[in-house]
């Protein structure tokens, strides 16, 4: 299977995404919008040009996997889901209302979820398992794992990481949306976490690092990771929260806040 | 019981080549068979449990049947959150072994002791909960958890207890180890794991039926019909009586009809189930019979209820 769409023009353009994103938060009333805007490049760079799926169906069996570990960021695999055309503006419009299906973090009940998180970290030993069992299966089939930097507090990303070089799973790519912030403040005033790369390194990844709203520069390093040989690659993708809406990027009020109709018009004009 | 566990574990391997052993470092001699023969199919994850089961998860996810054995202390106890999330909510099909449990590891102290794990899991969805008191019930409920496509959770207390069972059982259903020979029955001795073999050998000795219960949750029918069969019904477990095999029963008799024809206790909780769908806090109560309006109904009903018409 290669990337592909199955509508002409859905290029995943990131501006499409933020926009689907703003719709959804608004009448949704829903908060996290700066955690999904900070990785809309990656998932944009990822569903057009290495992952492969089935746009008739998000659980095909010879999918590629895409796991949000970083489950606050959820809305922006739903914007690419609609630009797949496995969710509507429908879906989008009725965000959060009574009986609907899409929750405000990642539930694997949700078709192109694959993991339930949010509570963080979760996703990347989940992601390693499945990349662990697929090499064992010999298939060729690749996992992508998206991870917050906040998320790397967390003791279980440390021990996926060991496991994960341990056993050489090269067909394991990490992506850390580094927008420097966590739910409280800075991520380097909370626990400080840098230099990032260089731990990636001493723990046994391939490792990259570029900006991640360089959508150039993040398939550059995607495809250098894959043509690593024999170790599971990281790409430190600096990023920032909020991005593309000015009065949103890097203030942290926006994982918290939620759109009256005058942001969102603000924000929709940003984005025309 | 530890033989017949190291005998089932290499012929599961022998069958299934998605069978595949995660352990957290622990184990030794237990694996030996399957390491000598199916080498492939052990994989020691290192001392990170957390870890282990999010690989279990993910094992599970593209076709595997993975089965993660630790002490009792740590799985569950230690990956409580990862056995909801990872395992429940997806109903992964992963049989989580945890050994020691209780007090076997009585020398090493409260770190590695463990009387608290059924209490853990129960009020967890989508997964199933035994006790084997031998290996005959041991054989039972890996039959069982290996046919599931949910996870289970095997406690394994202390091994060597005398076995109970002569021969093979045919399910995980309550099982007699007295009846035959009990005259007394105005009482009922009720036992899992460890504690069967002492309290029916007790059972004999006085004539009172004592029943095992290998499978815990769901909590079989046929033992709440065995208890209420009874004027008096003593539970045996080493476990805490929060939350555990007593714990169960207790909540079953509560809510069934009393002498009086009223259960003496009710109760009007969240439902056991995750919620599927998003919403308003109302909504999401709504799912479990717990909106206002649901209360309401449920309420009402209760207190206008005659005797005998409300279970």
């Amino acid at each position: 299977m290669t990337p592909q769409c199955h509508r002409p023009g859905a290029v995943f353009d990131p501006k499409d995404l933020r926009r689907h994103i703003l719709r959804m938060a608004f009448h949704g009333q829903s908060v996290h919008v700066a955690c999904a805007f900070s990785l809309v490049e990656i998932c944009s760079v990822l569903y057009s040009q290495f992952l492969r799926f089935d746009p008739m169906n998000a659980v095909s069996p010879d999918r590629d996997f895409l796991i949000l570990s970083k489950g606050h960021g959820v809305m922006a695999l739903y914007a690419c889901f609609r630009e797949i055309g496995w969710l509507t503006d429908s879906d989008l419009d009725a965000y959060f209302r009574n009986g609907t299906h899409l929750r405000g973090l990642c539930e694997a009940d949700v078709p192109g979820c694959e993991v339930t998180s949010g509570s963080l970290g979760h996703g990347l030993p989940i992601a390693t398992g499945i990349a662990f069992g697929l090499r064992r299966l010999g298939i060729d089939r690749r996992v992508y794992c998206i991870v917050g930097d906040g998320e790397m507090n967390e003791g279980p990303m440390w021990e996926s990481l060991l496991f994960a070089a341990h056993q050489k799973l090269a067909n394991l790519t990490v992506i850390v949306d580094a927008n420097r912030y966590q739910a409280m403040g800075r991520t380097e005033e909370v626990l400080g976490l840098e230099p990032l790369p260089a731990k990636f390194e001493a723990f046994g990844f391939a490792t990259k690092e570029c900006d991640g709203h360089d959508p150039k520069a993040l398939a550059r390093c995607l495809s250098d990771l894959l043509a690593n040989g024999s170790r599971p690659g990281a790409l430190v993708a600096r990023t920032t929260k909020g991005h593309g809406v000015s009065f949103m990027e890097d203030d942290n009020r926006w994982h918290y806040t939620r759109l009256t109709e005058h942001d969102y018009s603000r924000a929709l004009k940003e984005l025309s | 019981m530890r033989d017949m566990l190291s005998q089932l574990l290499v012929e599961a391997a022998a069958a299934d080549d998605r069978f595949i052993v995660l352990s957290g470092d622990h184990g030794y001699a237990l694996f030996d068979g399957l390491r000598a023969g199916y080498g492939s199919q052990f994989v020691n994850v290192g001392v990170a449990e957390q870890n282990m089961i999010g690989v279990a998860a993910g094992l599970a996810k593209v076709g595997f049947r993975p089965c993660v054995y630790g002490l009792a202390a740590f799985v569950p106890i230690r990956v409580l959150e990862q056995i909801k999330l990872d395992l429940c909510h997806a109903k992964a099909p992963v049989i989580l072994l945890g050994d020691g449990a209780g007090l076997v590891y009585s020398t090493l102290g409260v770190s590695h002791q463990c009387g608290e794990d059924v209490a853990c899991l129960r009020p967890l969805p989508a997964i199933a909960i035994y006790s084997p008191c031998d290996k005959f019930e041991l054989q039972a409920c890996w039959a069982e958890a290996r046919r599931a496509d949910h996870p289970s959770y095997i406690r394994i207390g202390k091994a060597d207890r005398p076995t109970v069972h002569d021969a093979a059982i045919a399910d995980t259903e309550p099982q007699w180890t007295n009846r035959r020979d009990a005259h007394n029955h105005e009482r009922l001795i009720v036992a899992a794991g460890s504690m069967t073999s002492i309290s029916t050998a007790i059972a004999r000795t006085h004539g009172v039926p004592c029943l095992s219960v290998p499978r815990i949750k769901p909590l079989p029918p046929s033992l709440m019909a065995a208890v209420q069969s009874h004027r008096q019904t003593i539970v045996v477990e080493e476990h805490a009586r929060a939350g555990g095999l007593f714990s169960a029963l207790a909540e079953e008799l509560a809510s069934a009809e009393s002498l009086s024809g009223r259960p003496h206790l009710a109760h009007l909780g969240l439902s056991g189930q995750f919620t599927s769908t998003a919403g308003s806090h109302e909504h999401a109560l709504s799912e479990h019979g717990l909106d206002d309006a649901a209360v309401n109904r449920s309420l009402t009903a209760w207190i206008t209820a005659r005797p005998g018409q409300m279970s």
